[in-house]
């Protein structure tokens, strides 16, 4: 270890944050907009009754929402907390990263202009996210939030103006940010740490099999944290030699699971969801890869 | 009032990153616009903060606002300061300690690889190593599209790869090496040494970045300096030569080989980095 590697590991540290802070302002922002502006009751009349229909327009709504694997922790806790349930916000927070429309375009472009890594990735991202959400339904009974952010839940029954709903608003914001964000610091230093200092080359030569091709991938997606609008330019550079199977598990896992997300979720909710949610992704991407793609 | 300073001196990180130019050695300039956007959350936010800091007083630990948090988590004063400290780490480093630039303590950390689709052969064209690569072009776009790229370029008996165009004519080379054997080739990039090679050869790249430094790789070329010259790691080099092709071991594959007749080195460039473009 020395003071230039040191150096390197602060500057993709500070470029981590850049890239992903913005994303984290936008999410706890529209985290405060739901809380003072969406009530529970109109959660409750927007979300389908039928589980499997309430599942189907959470993805839905995922589709057509910008945001990160990052940004949209701090949405989906305040999704949870009025009263959406488990399996709808889960699969909200899954299919939001890949399914959104730019991440789907980088796709295209990075793979030469071509549809079908943009549909492989597309189906099997929506298929785990089909199998995560039944699993969860029947699994956990309860939010699985953290005891520390099981709040005693507030009507505001009293009329507020408008000008106390913006500051409640900037409020929340601010304190939803502070409580994200020591999370997200964490997350990227040491992404940074294992990119700088781990020889994460050595995970290729495992192997290029097919089982354990598609595995070795899935974990250096996950070690590498990438942002799920570049992770595509990433895939692509290893087209030579590893199976489009395998670049498809490091597409959809990837966009679900790393490092930073990883201890933002476990900042979220409980530490056995969020393994058992981990466990199932990863069960499910590499299966339904190694099924569907040679 | 910590969280006010937090909130202060990270929308000064960003606007002075933004305002000394600094920030395109961390990112890619096509997404400035999205840590420009930060910038102005971060300034309400510290407004906010500030207007509601000092109209309701130093309450900001233990307050009930009506968003139902449970302050009390953070109650204990070490562990709210030792929070705090960790939010000060980018700001403090992300002001005062200098960028560093990657190179080949990186490259081996990461790996590298190289996009080659012909085979040794190299009179033959788009012949596929892996019969599965077809999945990739959606059946004839990405030739079409490839070979509406080449066009220009194969017609051409040198190249010159510059700052803009690095990325997409490698691109064009690997893609169908043999169609280049033989050309001129003009590149800058910096030395990295493999244990595979002989002594005067060596690998000269260039980081390319897709949104930020964290997400970039090497791109370049095989480089064979004349006989005797032994070039060091992260030596800075703009070399000339004919392309040829070799078999390299550890990719168990046939790459570009650029045979150098005439080169020069020079300093690291102003802007290290080769950006991906749309």
């Amino acid at each position: 270890m020395n003071v230039q590697a040191l150096l390197q590991m602060n500057t993709i540290f500070i470029s981590i944050l850049i890239e992903s802070l913005p994303f984290i302002l936008l999410g706890v922002l529209i985290s405060g907009i739901i809380q003072i502006f969406v009530s529970e009751e109109m959660i409750a009349k927007i979300i389908p009754k039928n589980p499997i229909l309430s599942v189907l327009s959470a993805i839905g709504a995922g589709v057509f929402f910008l945001a990160c694997e990052c940004g949209i922790v701090p949405i989906t806790r305040r999704l949870i907390a009025k009263g959406v349930p488990l399996s709808a916000a889960i699969a909200f927070m899954l299919s939001a990263p890949i399914l959104n429309p730019i991440v789907l375009f980088s796709t295209y472009i990075a793979f030469g202009n071509s549809w079908s890594m943009v549909f492989y990735r597309g189906g099997i991202a929506f298929a785990v996210v089909l199998i995560i959400a039944f699993i969860l339904s029947f699994q956990f009974k309860t939010n699985q939030l953290k005891q520390e952010h099981i709040e005693h839940i507030q009507i505001h029954h009293h009329k507020l103006t408008f000008k106390d709903k913006i500051t409640g608003m900037f409020k929340h914001s601010i304190e939803e940010f502070f409580s994200v964000g020591k999370y997200l610091i964490i997350g990227a230093l040491l992404a940074a740490a294992i990119q700088t200092f781990l020889k994460t080359s050595l995970l290729l030569e495992i192997g290029q099999g097919k089982l354990s091709g598609n595995a070795v991938m899935m974990a250096l997606s996950y070690v590498m944290s990438l942002c799920s609008q570049a992770d595509a330019f990433v895939a692509s550079s290893f087209r030579s030699t590893f199976s489009p199977s395998s670049l498809v598990a490091f597409l959809v896992f990837g966009a679900m699971f790393d490092i930073k997300n990883t201890i933002m979720l476990l900042g979220t909710f409980k530490t056995k969801f969020v393994l058992c949610l981990m466990a199932y992704i990863f069960i499910s991407v590499l299966g339904l890869t190694l099924l569907f793609i040679s | 009032m910590g969280r006010l300073f937090i909130l202060l001196g990270l929308t000064f990180l960003f606007m002075h990153l933004h305002a000394s130019g600094n920030i395109s050695k961390y990112i890619n300039m096509e997404y400035s616009y999205v840590s420009q956007i930060a910038i102005y959350i971060l300034a309400i936010f510290t407004l906010m903060g500030s207007y509601l800091y000092f109209k309701e007083g130093n309450q900001e630990e233990g307050v009930d606002c009506q968003c139902g948090h449970d302050h009390s988590r953070e109650n204990k004063k070490w562990k709210r300061n030792l929070t705090y400290f960790l939010y000060f780490i980018p700001i403090l480093t992300g002001l005062f300690l200098p960028v560093a630039t990657m190179d080949s303590n990186i490259v081996e950390k990461k790996g590298f690889h190289f996009p080659v689709y012909e085979d040794s052969d190299e009179y033959s064209q788009h012949q596929f190593l892996q019969p599965d690569t077809s999945l990739y072009y959606g059946k004839d776009d990405y030739l079409t599209l490839m070979d509406n790229s080449l066009k220009g370029l194969v017609d051409r008996d040198s190249l010159q790869l510059t700052d803009e165009n690095y990325l997409n004519d490698l691109e064009a080379i690997y893609y169908s090496p043999g169609k280049f054997t033989g050309k001129q080739i003009t590149l800058t990039g910096f030395s990295y040494n493999s244990d595979e090679l002989a002594k005067n050869q060596v690998f000269l790249f260039r980081f390319g970045v897709i949104h930020c430094v964290a997400d970039s790789g090497v791109f370049g070329m095989l480089i064979e300096f004349p006989e005797g010259m032994h070039p060091k790691n992260d030596e800075w080099y703009s070399v000339t030569g004919e392309l040829e092709s070799i078999y390299y071991q550890p990719f168990k594959k046939t790459i570009p080989l650029l045979k150098v007749s005439s080169h020069s080195k020079i300093a690291e460039p102003d802007d290290p980095y080769v950006y991906r473009q749309y």
